[in-house]
């Protein structure tokens, strides 16, 4: 489930494909629609205080902004790649067709000598091995392109590759919905995929409007401890899903999702932000009159790169959580 | 010959650890090749050609590709890894590899953006605080799966793309199959044909291969930087892809012997091989070590344009592929008889 979800396409503005494979999936679960921002949408029908649940299906990309006179492809960003790893990376343009390309590398004989500095994103271009007649017959300026990186599993329950940044989200919701089962049918629970995150969170404030409910429970990933981030950043992958406390939260449902995350075992740690989150919990908190809302996190490495890793078990234990905690809610427990 | 690029390309080879190629190069030669491996891992065949030629002509392809060599396992399950030839430190950044003789799949991480505050998103980590990560949470958890010195290559797929080819490794996968290539075909006159060793950390094994068969004339068959990408015109794109076999009159390490490449000139013309020359002086190979070698050797190189060398994603014309072919048969019969 996770592989196709992060191999589909799917950049800010550009949601379709990955929004077509996440609506056959969640449309098992629960009617499904589109809204007019390209959120995917589904909603039990239960009438009740309603809990929503949300994670982004955007992936950052780029998009073209011109084909040279040699063929090559020049990109702006959509999203916040990370310049530092582009150097010799494969990406796929989204055209008439997919097409295969290579970001350049500056070439030797032209760098200078201990230069520290990555390329600017005007002074990359992608190599599609076209001449410019030919890319223009199935390349358009505007067209999206995203980094290669299928999924691939390392030791462990580690997984590695592009679009875990929320494509793991979306999957714990998933989770969640199948580990509630035949309760989900009578159960006030709306789900949100929701476009455009990484380019200001436009899918959220608008998928929020939208949603009458009372609370919500967002899900992102976060920053796991890797070699070179300082000691601020304490989750570990593997040690359980994130539980966000901040300011712009609900204190009382963090403090409830600690409670029953304690109740149940079920692996957790504690993420503590001193403002806003920086995540589509900021936006749905705020929206339609303001929802008591909640964050949780998967704890990734190499965020906003080709090689993001989680672990599968993270993905587990946050489905885990908001199944329990949405049965709570009720006065039911999951015995 | 592109499938034995691809076969070769996939292969994990660094300076030093050769031994899997040279396996691989052995299992295709055919019953009249004579093979044999000299002290330093260097694979040397001998092919009966339809005729004896006048002088020892011996055409060479280095088997190593540059990677990664482990340093050092840190207590949290990282690996500390040097380069094992030149790799720009940009072109590690967030990427696939694979370790020791398992093929462990890692990456090479990088602190995310978000949290590079207050340096500029552009600035590049020091080399030094790099890491390959395998996933491994401790050390103990990878105790047995990965050692000190284990070899490390890019992960790297071959992909035709439009008229092109990206692997890893084309340097010099690509030289070595068209060598085998050769053998395979058979061959006009009596040639050598060395798989040297080391070129990445000093273009070593050439200089014992040399040795070894003593030729009057070379013909080392490499790759070259192409800059015939965005940004770069005129005479700083050095070479082209689709353009030809790369015949260089001077490089980074060797002047040639100007009338040796004028000779190869007029057999483009005669023979009707498209050749090139580079356009800025730069880089090197085992050249160098051949020609200096004894009492000398008259040697040259003949090289595919290649973009993007010493990464995991080196790309080369799928059209100079036969280009090569013919440039390095016709050069080498016409030094078989000169």
């Amino acid at each position: 489930m996770l592989c196709a979800l992060c191999h589909a396409n799917g950049t800010p503005g550009n949601e379709t494909e990955t929004v077509s494979v996440a609506a056959e999936m969640l449309g098992r679960y629960m009617p499904v629609h589109i809204d007019a921002m390209g959120n995917l949408i589904g909603d039990t029908g239960v009438e009740g205080s309603k809990i929503l649940l949300d994670a982004h299906i955007d992936r950052i990309g780029f998009a073209v902004t011109a084909i040279d006179e040699k063929g090559f492809l020049k990109v702006a960003r959509v999203g916040g790649i990370d310049p530092i790893v582009l150097s010799c990376a494969e990406v796929t343009v989204h055209g008439k067709q997919e097409v295969y390309g290579v970001v350049t590398s500056t070439p030797p004989h032209l760098a200078d000598k201990g230069e520290k500095k990555a390329r600017k994103i005007d002074e990359i271009a992608i190599d599609i091995g076209m001449s410019k007649a030919d890319a223009e017959k199935i390349i358009s300026v505007g067209d999206r392109i995203t980094m290669n990186g299928d999924l691939k599993m390392m030791l462990g329950k580690r997984v590695c590759g592009a679009a875990l940044d929320d494509r793991s989200g979306v999957a714990s919701i998933l989770r969640c919905l199948e580990i509630l089962g035949d309760k989900l049918s009578s159960l006030p629970v709306r789900v949100m995929f929701s476009a455009c995150e990484e380019t200001g969170a436009a899918g959220a404030v608008a998928g929020g409007f939208n949603a009458e409910a009372d609370e919500a429970i967002a899900v992102d990933v976060s920053f796991a401890k890797a070699p070179g981030t300082d000691s601020s950043i304490t989750a570990e992958l593997g040690k359980g899903t994130l539980i966000g406390y901040a300011p712009s939260l609900n204190f009382e449902m963090s403090r409830k999702l600690e409670e029953i995350a304690k109740r149940d075992s079920i692996k957790y740690q504690v993420e503590v932000m001193g403002s806003r989150t920086g995540t589509n919990a900021d936006d749905i908190a705020m929206s339609r009159g303001g929802k008591k809302t909640a964050l949780l996190s998967i704890p990734q490495r190499n965020m906003h790169t080709a090689v993001e890793i989680i672990d599968l078990d993270d993905i587990e234990s946050t489905a885990q959580l908001m199944a329990a905690y949405i049965l709570s809610r009720e006065g039911k427990s999951d015995a | 010959m592109l499938e034995l690029i691809k076969e070769l390309s996939l292969i994990g080879g660094p300076s030093g650890r050769e031994e899997n190629v040279r396996k691989f190069i052995i299992s295709k030669l055919p019953a009249n090749a004579e093979y044999s491996v000299d002290a330093m891992g260097n694979l040397l065949v001998f092919v009966k050609g339809k005729k004896s030629a006048k002088n020892k002509v011996m055409l060479a392809a280095h088997m190593d590709e540059v990677g990664m060599i482990v340093t050092y396992i840190t207590d949290d399950g990282l690996l500390k890894f040097s380069n094992v030839g030149g790799i720009e430190t940009a072109a590690l950044f967030g990427k696939r590899v694979k370790v020791g003789e398992s093929e462990l799949s890692g990456v090479i991480g990088v602190v995310p953006i978000h949290l590079r505050r207050g340096d500029d998103e552009l600035k590049m980590p020091e080399k030094d605080t790099l890491c390959i990560d395998v996933g491994a949470d401790k050390k103990e958890e990878i105790d047995g799966i990965v050692s000190l010195g284990d070899k490390v290559v890019f992960e790297s797929d071959c992909v035709e793309f439009g008229s092109l080819l990206k692997g890893k490794a084309l340097d010099d996968r690509a030289g070595c199959a068209v060598m085998l290539d050769m053998i395979i075909g058979g061959v006009e006159y009596d040639t050598w044909f060395a798989f040297t060793v080391q070129e990445e950390v000093g273009c070593r094994g050439a200089v014992a291969a040399a040795y070894n068969i003593n030729p009057d004339y070379a013909v080392v068959i490499e790759t070259t930087t192409a800059a015939d990408i965005s940004g770069v015109s005129g005479e700083k794109q050095v070479c082209k892809l689709g353009e030809g076999a790369v015949i260089p009159f001077m490089d980074g390490a060797s002047v040639y012997n100007l009338d040796l490449y004028k000779l190869a000139g007029r057999l483009a013309e005669e023979k009707g091989f498209k050749m090139q020359t580079k356009t800025v002086i730069a880089g090197g190979n085992d050249a160098r070590a051949i020609s200096n070698s004894m009492g000398g050797v008259k040697t040259l190189t003949v090289s595919f344009a290649t973009r993007y060398l010493h990464s995991a994603s080196c790309v080369i014309s799928k059209d100079d592929i036969a280009q090569m072919s013919l440039a390095v048969k016709y050069i080498s019969e016409e030094f078989a008889n000169a």
